[in-house]
């Protein structure tokens, strides 16, 4: 209400048009206040109260931090996390030097083939890498019955298989991050270092590598993030072998009905994320700031 | 060396677009799998597992889906051209701060956001309004972002001079909105609205939290099920439910969205 007091001095000409633009404006703000704001406020203020006596307290907080399972929660979704974050960059380096680089017929081939799992949705993928991966699945069943193995590989229910998984969520979003910021090389670059007799690899190595590494961050924030706050695939691939915050933020609200301790648990899973996005920003200022001093010192 | 090298990368695209296709494809195939165990047989197939999707087990799941989506999409693509017209158009003061508070929700992992929407409703006494209501509440939390982005983006390319043009030749504000500012936004704010009713159809982390017994969305009833078994009717509905989105996307570009807004506008 007082943003409407504000605005009025300073829209002179059309005061109608600025009061009718608040209004228009309230509803979605109306909405993200009660559905977004005050859910997030009542979280973090419960997270710090006695469940009976609604005092202040930090017991719940001490709890996360002494309890074994929290704990191994927290680091095996930091683990988790971390590898998906590093596999999706691997894998979609390749994809995406081609599809920076490439003008030939097939690029919009491998750009469908890329990107489309997107649209599929993350429970057909999800099944879809169960039923290859199960002890009955398709990779165990096609082994057994070669004699190569007596009793079916640990490929599900584990780290492994939620990597796996979450690897194909993620790749795309990695693959587009790493292509754009490929496509921003000036293509100059590389073929000067071409006619000077660089070879192939080096030219990789010395130029295109170092000149992606904004576009190898951004694929690995990404890639971190979403992995970290995944449910679905963890669930399903991990199940009870394998369990991260956001399967146990699940259980604590639904099966134990531990209100304060699902709150916690969804802060330090906030908290995590929100520290690496922050490395992530404060890297790109620097890398900004320090570029322009160079530009100012060559100037 | 160089004739190596370029076997190891193509060698390297093949195995990377292999591990993304693998499995679609495999769930496609066994979506037709003779026994119910999930099998590879390619000259034994059968298509009544599609047959059993239309029990009361999926099509409620689904209906129920579908009407979330629809009435998400229309609700968030209402609210997000009025967020963007506001702060792009008529440039109410505060607009960056207004809009950065608008995108605020895509900075908190959907899972932080279920947890916190079902706990503030409990405490609050409001546990009556989780199912249905607090789905599509959710879910337009979700989504709005997304399409007002989207608007914004729309409302912020398009060529002002002939909003001015129009309004130098005595058109009034409703005359231009109507006749001008809609339609060249309109690829924008329908590629917005695909979007939400995507984001909506396929939601897991937020749905997991909201739904009821009796009103369960379509991907949560599949992941319930998944629990206890892997049968090939799952790999139906899924290719089902992928089927269906595409048709939507395939709908929505017929009346002008994602190509026509790549192509610089509407007529």
């Amino acid at each position: 209400m007082s943003t409407i007091a504000l605005a009025a001095p300073a829209a002179l000409p059309s005061v109608p048009a600025r009061t009718s633009g608040y209004l228009v404006l309230a509803p979605s703000c109306l909405l993200l206040i009660i559905f977004f704001a005050l859910p997030m406020g009542t979280m973090i203020g419960m997270s710090f109260t006695n469940a009976e006596t609604l005092a202040p307290t930090l017991f719940h907080y001490q709890r996360f931090f002494s309890d074994g399972l929290s704990l191994s929660g927290l680091y095996r979704t930091a683990v988790m996390s971390l590898l998906v974050a590093f596999c999706v960059t691997v894998l979609g380096y390749p994809i995406a030097y081609y599809l920076a680089g490439s003008r030939s017929r097939w690029r919009a081939l491998v750009f469908a083939l890329a990107l489309a799992p997107e649209l599929a949705g993350v429970v057909l993928r999800t099944y879809g890498w169960l039923i290859i991966l199960e002890d009955r699945g398709f990779i165990n069943d096609a082994l057994i019955n070669l004699g190569i193995i007596a009793s079916p590989l640990p490929l599900s229910k584990n780290l492994f298989a939620v990597v796996v998984g979450l690897t194909h969520v993620v790749l795309p979003f990695g693959i587009l991050s790493l292509t754009t910021s490929i496509q921003g090389i000036d293509p100059n670059l590389e073929r000067a270092a071409q006619m000077l007799g660089a070879s192939r690899l080096s030219v990789v190595r010395h130029i295109i590598l170092p000149l992606s590494i904004p576009g190898i961050v951004s694929s690995l924030l990404i890639s971190f993030t979403m992995a970290a706050s995944a449910y679905a695939t963890p669930a399903l691939l991990g199940g009870a072998g394998f369990k991260v915050l956001a399967t146990m933020i699940y259980e604590q609200v639904l099966f134990y009905i531990d209100w304060r301790f699902a709150a916690v648990m969804a802060i330090a899973l906030l908290s995590m994320m929100l520290t690496v996005s922050f490395l992530g920003i404060r890297y790109e200022t620097r890398r900004s700031l320090r570029r322009s001093n160079r530009e100012g010192g060559a100037a | 060396m160089n004739r190596v090298l370029t076997f190891l990368f193509w060698l390297a695209i093949v195995l990377v677009l292999t591990f993304i296709t693998l499995p679609l494809l495999v769930v496609v195939a066994a979506s037709f799998s003779p026994t119910s165990a999930v099998t590879f047989v390619p000259w034994e197939w059968t298509v009544d597992w599609y047959g059993d999707l239309l029990a009361d087990r999926w099509l409620q799941p689904f209906l129920l889906s579908v009407k979330i989506a629809t009435l998400v999409a229309i609700i968030s693509g209402a609210l997000g051209v009025l967020a963007a017209y506001a702060i792009v158009y008529e440039r109410v003061p505060g607009s960056d701060a207004l809009m950065a508070g608008l995108l605020s929700p895509l900075s908190v992992p959907q899972i932080v956001k279920g947890v916190a929407i079902v706990l503030f409703l409990s405490i609050i006494g409001l546990q009556g309004f989780l199912g249905t209501p607090a789905l599509i509440a959710a879910h337009v939390v979700l989504a709005l972002p997304f399409v007002t982005r989207m608007a914004a983006t729309s409302l912020a390319n398009f060529d002002g001079n002939l909003d001015r043009a129009a309004q130098s030749l005595g058109a009034s504000k409703r005359q231009r909105l109507q006749h001008i500012v809609l339609p060249m936004i309109k690829p924008g704010v329908l590629s917005g609205v695909t979007l939400a009713f995507i984001i909506s159809f396929n939601n897991i982390p937020l749905s997991v939290f909201l739904v009821r017994p009796g009103d369960t969305t379509l991907p949560i009833a599949v992941i319930n099920y998944l629990e206890y078994s892997l049968d090939p009717v799952m790999a139906a509905v899924n290719v089902a439910s992928m089927a269906f989105i595409l048709t939507v996307i395939f709908l929505f570009e017929k009346i002008g969205g994602f190509s026509a807004q790549l192509h610089g506008g509407s007529k």
